[in-house]
């Protein structure tokens, strides 16, 4: 088992850490983002869009909550 | 920013008439050129001998007009009637809306000309020669930038989510075909891949599987989260999944592609990383197909006399199928069996007709009875197609399953000293009946895309309108 998770640091190539690294950065973001959107803090945030599609007509759509680009 | 929301007249949307158009008749092509090579596999005497039909050079046509020429226009109708509904505003360029449509039909009109002669890469799903590549991400820019653009101008704050899949897929795709195509042109025709060996089969299935998950997946999820809650007239079943599941597909998918050549040249841990992120994407996978099914949560009814949400919610259920196949056949034990075999064929062809021709069908009929402003001409008609569209995918897909699995088995068959059981030639014969039975899959196919468009254009010529399609299904 230690054989399969040892890793040669040394061999490690600019490719083996531009790799490495994006990974990392992804993994970071993806978390982020899980954190982000399922905090019941943001759930209204988020879910006052389901009907955006059906109230195309409605100008109340610009009186979104919290929402930063408005 | 204002809330105004232009009138239907001031959206550009002959554009979108004209990609819709197009994009039944690329149906009708595809499904015409892909049963004929399926009937070339069944009796090879079809080929006549004859260089420019064989199925070698059929084939790539077949899958290009499938996939770019339907898929592509589906997708930039619906993107561009999609982009301005919820942004409230008109494209941000017609001129450059126009150079689009006509810039892909004449992509088409090449890929017509230039693989029969059989002027190819031999690169799967990217064939088209050098000189073309260029001209496809030309077009493709401009497609984004006028999508891009009219996000930028729009007059409500919130970006709908269906944008955010499509801006994926147009970032994506941007980057893929780039990458994918860098070549050394020797002539005007020919050109050799920059990449080889080893790292030219990775970046080509690193293209390869990303056609299918942004192309023909994060483009397609857009028209699904605009259409079903449209259509069914309810709010999306959950933002919050759908956001969750769009960042999901975003990150994992581009890590897929080297689930396509385990046990070659590429390093082992490769296909193993592809195969683990496979089954990892079943997750947002499903998040999206059951945030659409759960959308109709209430609604349920509508799906007895609504033919356009028929078409959108048995797509999702082939959508949950093929995305729950993909992951299996990526783990090695399974690729060991299925990989080379028809197993894969029906498992494309699932997410293909089942998924991709029939959330578009649904778009394009929705699109049509708006665009144009009449009710569809016979919902007689749409209800045949849908029957024989699902019961010829179904057909197909079973036939390739069915085969493949078989083909697998037989080509891995030793007897007690170890020897192979079957020959080759045995196993293509054992294959015959199954190959008949998709060719029969796939005339129910076509002839359900030639109601649709014999349906469209009656729609369209007002030949019988205005028609209460809720009195034609009562009868």
């Amino acid at each position: 088992m230690s054989d399969f998770f040892s890793t040669d640091w040394s061999a490690m190539t600019t490719t083996d850490w531009t790799g490495l690294t994006i990974l990392l950065v992804i993994s970071g973001l993806m978390t982020a983002a899980y954190f982000t959107i399922l905090k019941p803090a943001n759930r209204d945030n988020f879910e006052q869009h389901r009907d955006f599609v059906n109230h195309e007509d409605d100008m109340e759509l610009d009186r979104e909550e919290r929402h930063g680009q408005a | 920013m204002s809330g105004e929301k232009p009138d239907e007249q001031e959206y550009s949307f002959t554009v979108v008439k004209w990609f819709s158009l197009a994009a039944v008749v690329y149906l009708v092509v595809g499904a015409l050129v892909g049963d004929f090579i399926a009937w070339e596999l069944t009796f090879p005497e079809l080929n006549f001998d004859n260089p420019y039909i064989s199925f070698g050079r059929l084939r790539p046509l077949h899958t290009n007009a499938v996939i770019f020429a339907f898929g592509g226009s589906t997708l930039m109708a619906t993107a561009y009637y999609i982009v301005q509904r919820t942004c409230h505003v008109r494209l941000w360029s017609d001129k450059l809306a126009w150079f689009t449509f006509w810039g892909w039909n004449a992509i088409i009109v090449a890929a017509v000309i230039t693989f029969p002669l059989g002027l190819t890469q031999g690169k799967e799903y990217a064939e088209l020669i050098w000189p073309i590549d260029i001209a496809i991400a030309v077009v493709w820019l401009a497609f984004t930038f006028n999508f891009i653009m009219t996000i930028v101008n729009r007059r409500v704050s919130h970006i709908y989510v269906a944008n955010w899949f499509f801006l994926s897929m147009m970032v994506m795709i941007t980057i893929l075909h780039v990458v994918n195509s860098l070549a050394i042109p020797v002539t005007l025709t020919h050109s050799y891949s920059i990449y080889s060996g080893v790292h030219d089969a990775m970046i080509q299935w690193w293209w390869g599987h990303n056609a299918v998950g942004f192309f023909l997946t994060a483009g397609f999820l857009g028209i699904m989260y605009y259409f079903v809650p449209k259509q069914a007239n309810r709010p999306v079943f959950s933002y919050r999944l759908s956001v969750l599941h769009f960042w999901a597909l975003s990150f994992g998918y581009v890590w897929l592609g080297a689930h396509h050549l385990q046990y070659t040249a590429l390093p082992d841990w490769t296909g193993s990383l592809g195969a683990a992120v496979s089954m990892a994407m079943i997750i947002p996978s499903w998040g999206g197909a059951i945030n659409g099914v759960m959308t109709l949560s209430g609604a349920w009814n509508k799906l007895r006399d609504d033919y356009v949400l028929r078409f959108l919610v048995v797509s999702l259920a082939f959508y949950a199928m093929s995305t729950f196949e993909g992951p299996v056949m990526s783990i090695k034990t399974v690729n060991a069996l299925s990989h080379y075999t028809d197993w894969t064929i029906g498992h494309v062809h699932s997410g293909a007709l089942g998924w991709v021709a029939m959330v578009s069908i649904g778009a394009i009929y929705h699109m049509v009875t708006k665009l144009w402003g009449r009710e569809i001409y016979s919902v007689s008609l749409v209800n045949t197609h849908f029957w024989i569209h699902t019961i010829g995918t179904i057909i197909y897909i079973c036939a390739m399953w069915v085969s493949g699995i078989m083909q697998g088995l037989m080509w891995r068959a030793t007897d007690d000293y170890g020897n192979l059981v079957y020959t080759f030639a045995e196993t293509v014969s054992a294959m015959h009946p199954y190959y008949a039975l998709r060719s029969i899959g796939g005339v129910l196919v076509l002839l359900g895309s030639l109601i649709m468009l014999y349906n469209i254009i009656k729609t369209i010529s007002g030949a019988r309108q205005p028609v209460s399609a809720a009195a034609e299904a009562k009868a």
